[in-house]
């Protein structure tokens, strides 16, 4: 090609290179768009989308009565973006502090981080620097009006307790990782926890969610309500009864469960040492240890209110007759061709006690009578169907067995010793389901935590029944128990401490050393009490097990049996339990007090 | 050939064909702006025909001032090159003046009229162009002298640059100085002056460059981009994306994503991203294939040149529009670092259309008057 003023070559260089440039673009083209479209396309495609996870709310947890227990608020943290903020308002900055309870430094300090530096060196900047977390919506929305710019807050659900340390061993909690720790909470979890929606979506370069590409929306299912059996005011009787035993004995554990015998729903259960299920992470005040709900994880020898388990036993079997009588001056007894020791019964003075006295004095020795009757294999499969070696199955987390060892590795003494309650161990819960089969008429019942589950329109998804795991005794058995168990309160062991004006109770004491370091100890006792009310028409049952009250020749009527008598009295009176007992003399002679006091009670 | 074109000519506007097709393929281009423009502009206003109607405004000035450049006698105009050259030299002295010119992102490279505000260095590029053809074209046979063929044809092109750069503005310093260079190689300047003034120029440009934190890290973060991509490299290599999720088809006109705030600058320098993610290879390659065709078409004319003055004006004018078609598609396709230069006829931005269509009007102004090719061919009997 010949150009007219210019040198070809010169032009025609000029010219190639020029469509070498040219040819080069489309080649790149070609390369970006087709050749590695797929990789760049996808890598364009990761880097704008987003899942947008939408909380679920976590359901209620409320008493029998409806009263709200735990229950999940919509809460702001609230925080400033550094790079987008205005000089204008540095004016409100004073008012940002006084709402949100903080100091004008601090404020100003997170104002003024723009940049932080990396692990590496290298500085960044940030877009986020909190200033408060957990804000309720009231104070958030005056904090949105005074309209400072780069001040912004996420929506966040939070779990509360208004009670704080009310029922805390069988509510739980939700720590800050979201997981459901301890009691009902976690058990219960798969119902409360709901089911989180999502959505699909892209967001921009500045992360902001674009919402015409929103392709999926998955609504999140709100979790479901919880309805306990717990009863919150008997909850709070039982409590401030812990607290005043805690109060008086400074003793280390306490466990006081409360329940219904016909049902074994769980009316009230607390123990000490306690914490505060809104500060479950103060370990300082709260340590991690106070979290063990002792009713159900720790166990202890039962002692004499293990005697329940050869009496019934015994008269189950038609072993004994109710005025049969045992001697107790007997040291040495003849078991199945060998002398075996008997256990010491100091305080009886009596050289034999009937049947029917045997509970009534808490006779040790009478006892182990009445256990040899029975031989190892009867007394321990009745042990076993009393729910003792078994957890009780109850709805809450770490449930403990306790010890019931199968007869091949009894050794000699424990016939004697294990129907007094040695040689075996229960934890709080299986002492008490164990008492509540004489209120049951010989039924032993799962003890009931949870009432039923119920939705947002206060539906109910899951009803839960009252259920019975086995017969123990028979009904016939079970009245002559419960007859020996109200002398025990009426006359014997708890009749100064745990006898109630109106009413006729049935319990046990129960009074055992703390084994320490292999041997009994002398100064440190567990004391229980296990009984139920009114006798004839069983409603409540209830235990107390005090460990180690520190206080001279403790014994369970002596410690626990005032708090027996105390819970007794104030849930009476709150459940207007009808009264039992036959008018007593001094009352008749005063009709202006019985006629109050029957209006009372009923 | 060249009589063909020659010989058919429309009435009207005394067009070859070959000006036809010019005129076909800058309205196309910049018609295809129009279009990127207004989906592009949609993630950065509430109203996204604000960007459209300012840049309709600037195309009908543009239009006018295309077609009074189509219009004068270039000839006529030729007495006339020094002193444009010396008033965009006025111009791009005054825009380094504070208060005079405008600084945006730091550099001082705008002139504010009002709702208008001019780019000086497109005035310098018109300054430059001129004076060099004018120049280049008296001083021809005296381009083996040191001071005319060396001196002062480098002085004219630097003189230019150095004001440019002095904005600082280093992607059109380096426009001007490649569009000089290859006009003062064009001319027949001699190879022995050529050759060191390059060199040096290049050296100086690097060393530049080199010293500056912001202008290297362009550069390095060019060599490594998927590494740098959430930073400095961060709108070339969403850029890079756009093309990859556009694929031979494109996802759309509109539907594009990327100018969703990942792409900073969508409607100016990074238009062609759009165009690649929303309207795919076809329209890509499309595009350099216009860009390719103006060039070559230009340049089948050329040779009907009837001087070096003319020549050398539409040589220029076709270099410029060319040079900042292949800077620009390099830079968003990652073959050359970033630099501010924008896509002729289809980025956002008045000034550069203006200039744009002036040059176009330089073009079609020699294929309207160039009547026959000077030297001609050899008739076929």
């Amino acid at each position: 090609m010949s150009q007219a003023f210019v040198c070809t070559q010169r032009a025609t260089l000029i010219q190639s290179v020029i469509a070498l440039a040219f040819c080069i673009l489309l080649g790149r083209l070609f390369y970006l768009h087709i050749w590695n479209h797929e990789d760049l396309a996808d890598r364009a495609q990761s880097s704008r989308q987003m899942v947008k996870v939408i909380e679920a709310r976590r359901g209620n947890i409320v008493d029998q009565r409806g009263n709200l227990l735990a229950s999940t608020q919509m809460t702001i943290d609230l925080g400033v973006d550094p790079q987008s903020i205005r000089e204008s308002d540095t004016s409100k900055l004073p008012e940002l502090a006084a709402l949100l309870n903080k100091s004008l430094e601090e404020i100003e300090t997170a104002f003024a981080t723009t940049s932080r530096i990396r692990t590496d060196g290298t500085p960044y900047l940030v877009r986020w620097v909190p200033l408060v977390k957990g804000l309720n919506q009231e104070i958030a929305a005056e904090v949105d009006a005074l309209g400072i710019k780069g001040v912004y807050g996420n929506n966040r659900y939070a779990r509360t307790y208004p009670g704080g340390k009310l029922a805390a061993h069988v509510l739980g909690y939700v720590n800050k990782a979201d997981v459901a720790a301890n009691g009902v909470e976690q058990t219960f979890n798969y119902y409360l926890r709901g089911q989180d929606g999502w959505v699909e979506s892209e967001r921009d370069g500045r992360r902001r969610e674009m919402a015409q590409y929103r392709d999926r929306e998955v609504l999140p299912h709100d979790g479901l309500n919880l309805q306990l059996c717990l009863d919150q005011m008997i909850q709070h009787i039982i409590e401030g009864e812990v607290d005043r035993l805690a109060e008086e004995y400074d003793p280390e554990s306490i466990s006081i469960i409360v329940s219904e015998p016909t049902t074994g729903a769980l009316l009230g259960l607390a123990n000490y040492p306690s914490y505060d299920l809104n500060e479950y992470y103060n370990t300082q005040k709260y340590p991690v240890a106070n979290q063990r709900n002792r009713a159900l994880t720790d166990s202890f020898e039962p002692g004499s209110t293990f005697k329940i388990v050869p009496i019934a036993a015994a008269l189950n079997e038609r072993l004994v007759r109710a005025n049969q009588e045992f001697a107790t001056n007997l040291t040495h007894m003849n078991y199945r061709g060998r002398k075996v020791n008997l256990p010491r019964d100091d305080h009886i003075k009596s050289n034999s006690l009937r049947l029917n006295q045997i509970l009534v004095k808490s006779s040790n020795r009478a006892s182990a009578q009445v256990g040899m009757l029975l031989g190892e294999q009867m007394l321990y499969d009745y042990a076993s169907a009393f729910g003792y070696g078994e957890p009780t199955g109850c709805d809450l987390v770490g449930e403990g067995t306790g010890v019931l060892h199968p007869v091949r590795n009894w050794d000699g003494l424990t016939i004697t010793r294990m129907p007094m309650g040695h040689a075996v161990s229960a934890t709080p819960m299986q002492v008490h389901t164990a008492m509540s089969v004489f209120a049951n008429q010989g039924i032993l019942m799962e003890p009931m935590v949870v009432r039923q589950v119920y939705d947002a329109a206060g539906e109910s998804v899951v009803q839960f029944r009252p259920r019975a795991k086995r017969r123990v005794i028979s009904t016939e058995t079970a009245e002559l128990v419960t007859n020996m168990l109200t002398d025990v309160v009426e006359v014997g062991t708890a009749r100064r401490t745990a006898r109630l004006d109106g009413h006729f109770a049935a319990g046990k004491t129960g009074t055992t050393q703390k084994i320490e370091n292999g041997s009994y100890s002398r100064t440190k006792q567990v004391t229980s009490f296990s009984g139920f009310l009114p006798a004839r028409n069983p409603q409540l049952v209830i235990t107390v097990v005090v460990d180690h009250p520190k206080v001279y020749k403790a014994s369970g009527g002596k410690v626990c049996g005032p708090a027996f008598k105390n819970i007794a009295q104030s849930c009476i009176a709150y459940l207007g339990i009808r009264s039992d007992r036959q008018v007593s003399a001094p009352l008749a002679l005063k009709p202006l007090l019985l006629h109050g006091t029957s209006r009372m009670s009923n | 050939m060249a009589q063909h074109f020659a010989g058919r000519r429309s009435a009207f506007l005394r067009l070859p064909p070959a000006g036809v097709f010019i005129c076909f393929v800058v309205i196309t281009l910049t018609l295809l702006g129009l279009v990127a423009l207004f989906s592009a502009s949609q993630a950065m206003h509430d109203n996204p025909a604000v960007l459209l109607r300012k840049q309709i405004i600037w195309l009908v000035i543009a239009s006018l001032a295309g077609v009074f450049t189509m219009f004068i006698n270039l000839d006529a105009l030729r007495p006339l090159s020094y002193f444009l050259a010396g008033v965009a030299i006025f111009a791009l002295v005054a825009v380094l003046i504070p208060g005079i010119g405008v600084t945006v992102n730091g550099a001082q490279r705008w002139i504010d009229f009002g709702p208008m505000r001019l780019q000086v260095s497109e005035i310098g590029k018109l300054g430059l162009l001129f004076a060099l053809a004018h120049y280049l074209s008296n001083n021809k046979r005296y381009l083996d002298q040191f001071v005319r063929g060396f001196v002062v044809p480098c002085g004219i092109v630097g003189i230019f640059c150095s004001l440019i750069l002095l904005e600082p503005d280093f992607g059109t310093t380096f426009l001007c100085g490649a569009v000089g260079g290859v006009m003062l190689f064009l001319a027949g300047m001699r190879m022995k002056f050529l050759i060191p003034a390059t060199v040096s120029a290049l050296t100086g440009f690097a060393i530049l460059v080199y010293n500056d934190p912001v202008r290297l890290a362009r550069i390095t973060s060019f060599l490594n981009v998927e590494g740098n991509r959430s930073d400095s490299a961060y709108q070339l290599w969403q850029g890079i994306l756009a093309f990859g999720a556009g694929g031979l088809q494109g996802v759309g006109l509109g539907s594009g994503r990327q100018q969703m705030s990942f792409l900073p600058e969508a409607h100016t320098d990074f238009i062609f991203s759009i165009i690649g993610e929303e309207l795919g290879f076809f329209f890509t390659a499309g595009v350099v294939v216009l860009f390719m065709m103006l060039f070559f078409v230009g340049i089948l004319q050329l040779k009907r040149a009837p001087g070096l003055y003319h020549y050398l004006l539409v040589m220029g004018a076709l270099l410029f529009i060319t040079f900042q078609a292949l800077i620009n598609i390099g830079v968003v396709t990652g073959c050359l670092p970033t630099k501010g230069i924008s896509l002729p006829f289809i980025s956002y931005g008045g000034s550069n259309l203006v200039f744009m269509f002036v040059l176009t009007g330089i073009i079609l102004n020699g294929f309207r008057t160039w009547e026959f090719s000077t030297l001609q061919p050899k008739r076929d009997l």
